[in-house]
């Protein structure tokens, strides 16, 4: 033989090598490729399958989004229930306050009368005294500890007492008023002023100004039978 | 002998390539462009034998070359977005198809022209 034919045989031979080697190869991939196995998928595959699961991620964080809003508008309102409940709570506490149901404390004057043997207290005085302290501005008065509240009687009974919200009450009569002290007392006091007649006309009468005055509550209950809205 | 080259070529192929770890599915693309494009050396080849212009170098040139340039057009066409190797597998398979349309007409002629001899001597067989 010659040794070009070899040559040409060998070269056959590796070529015929190669196509079997790699059409075998090939075969046995196709062969056993495993579709849903993730290693052997095709990188469009991939690529579609991460799109989808990218858009069904965005679904979901959408719904996150608002679900997390909504809870949020939730807490706001919450927040703002509670601010309107504290609201109500302070404005009940003020009207309380006005209402003569709680024991009030603050800045005002204390007025006391004492009989004397020519000039005796009556109802009258003690209403013109309180009336001219609410046009004052008090804020809350009592007589004798006897809170004087949107429905108290003031009424004369004997020329020995005065009867207060139905109790009687004996001389000397200590008012006490809660309120501005300086318009408190120029109410009174000034020109004109009630106390100052009093005072001239020879009762005795003495104010006193003070920086802590205490107020009892109403002592009966606020209730009503016949009013309605 | 070339017949029997050709049965150990392939058989040791088989084998060996059995035998081969198993490559990813996203390089078979390659593989399977490199194997259409040798097929078609290969049909290319025997045209040429039957022909009588068959060159062992440009051959064995055309074999590989063209494999290994189909692998860096598929490369280049998944670069660029672009089905490439649709394009190879057109050329490959249509060049195929006209290699084995001029193989079958070889032998068809061939065997034909077989009978006609026979028939011809018949008839001279009759004539004598």
């Amino acid at each position: 033989m010659k040794k070009g034919k070899i040559v040409m045989i060998v070269t056959i031979g590796i070529v015929c090598f190669i196509l079997a080697l790699v059409m075998s190869m090939q075969f046995k991939v196709v062969q056993e490729t495993d579709i849903t196995s993730i290693e052997t998928m095709r990188e469009a595959e991939l690529r579609s399958e991460l799109s989808n699961w990218k858009q069904k991620y965005e679904e979901i964080n959408e719904k996150y989004e608002e679900t997390s809003k909504k809870v949020q508008e939730y807490k706001e309102k919450k927040q703002s229930d509670n601010e309107t409940s504290t609201l109500l709570q302070e404005e009940l506490e003020q009207i309380n306050m006005g209402l003569g149901n709680t024991n009030v404390q603050g800045e005002g004057i204390e007025i006391t009368l004492t009989d004397t043997e020519d000039n005796k207290i009556y109802a009258d005085n003690l209403l013109i005294i309180v009336n001219s302290l609410r046009l004052a501005g008090a804020e809350a008065i009592s007589i004798n500890e006897e809170r004087i509240v949107n429905m108290t009687d003031i009424v004369y009974i004997t020329e020995k007492f005065v009867k207060v919200n139905g109790q009687r009450i004996l001389a000397p009569y200590v008012i006490k008023a809660i309120g501005n002290q300086t318009y408190l007392e120029s109410a009174l006091l000034g020109n004109g002023g009630y106390v100052d007649e009093l005072k001239i006309s020879g009762y005795d009468v003495k104010i006193k100004k003070d920086k802590n005055i205490k107020i009892l509550k109403y002592n009966d209950e606020i209730s009503s039978k016949y009013i309605n809205n | 002998m070339v017949f029997i080259a050709i049965i150990i070529g392939c058989v040791l192929g088989v084998i060996l390539g059995i035998n081969a770890p198993i490559i990813s599915y996203t390089y078979s693309s390659y593989l399977a462009i490199a194997v259409i494009a040798a097929l078609d050396s290969v049909f290319g080849g025997i045209t040429s034998v039957l022909k009588g212009n068959f060159d062992m170098k440009i051959f064995i040139s055309g074999f590989f070359c063209n494999a290994i340039l189909s692998i860096l057009l598929t490369y280049l066409g998944q670069k660029l977005n672009v089905d490439i190797y649709l394009a190879a597998i057109v050329v490959f398979v249509g060049r195929m198809f006209t290699n084995l349309t001029i193989i079958r007409r070889y032998y068809v002629e061939k065997w034909s022209n077989k009978l006609k001899e026979k028939y011809n001597k018949k008839e001279e067989v009759k004539n004598d």
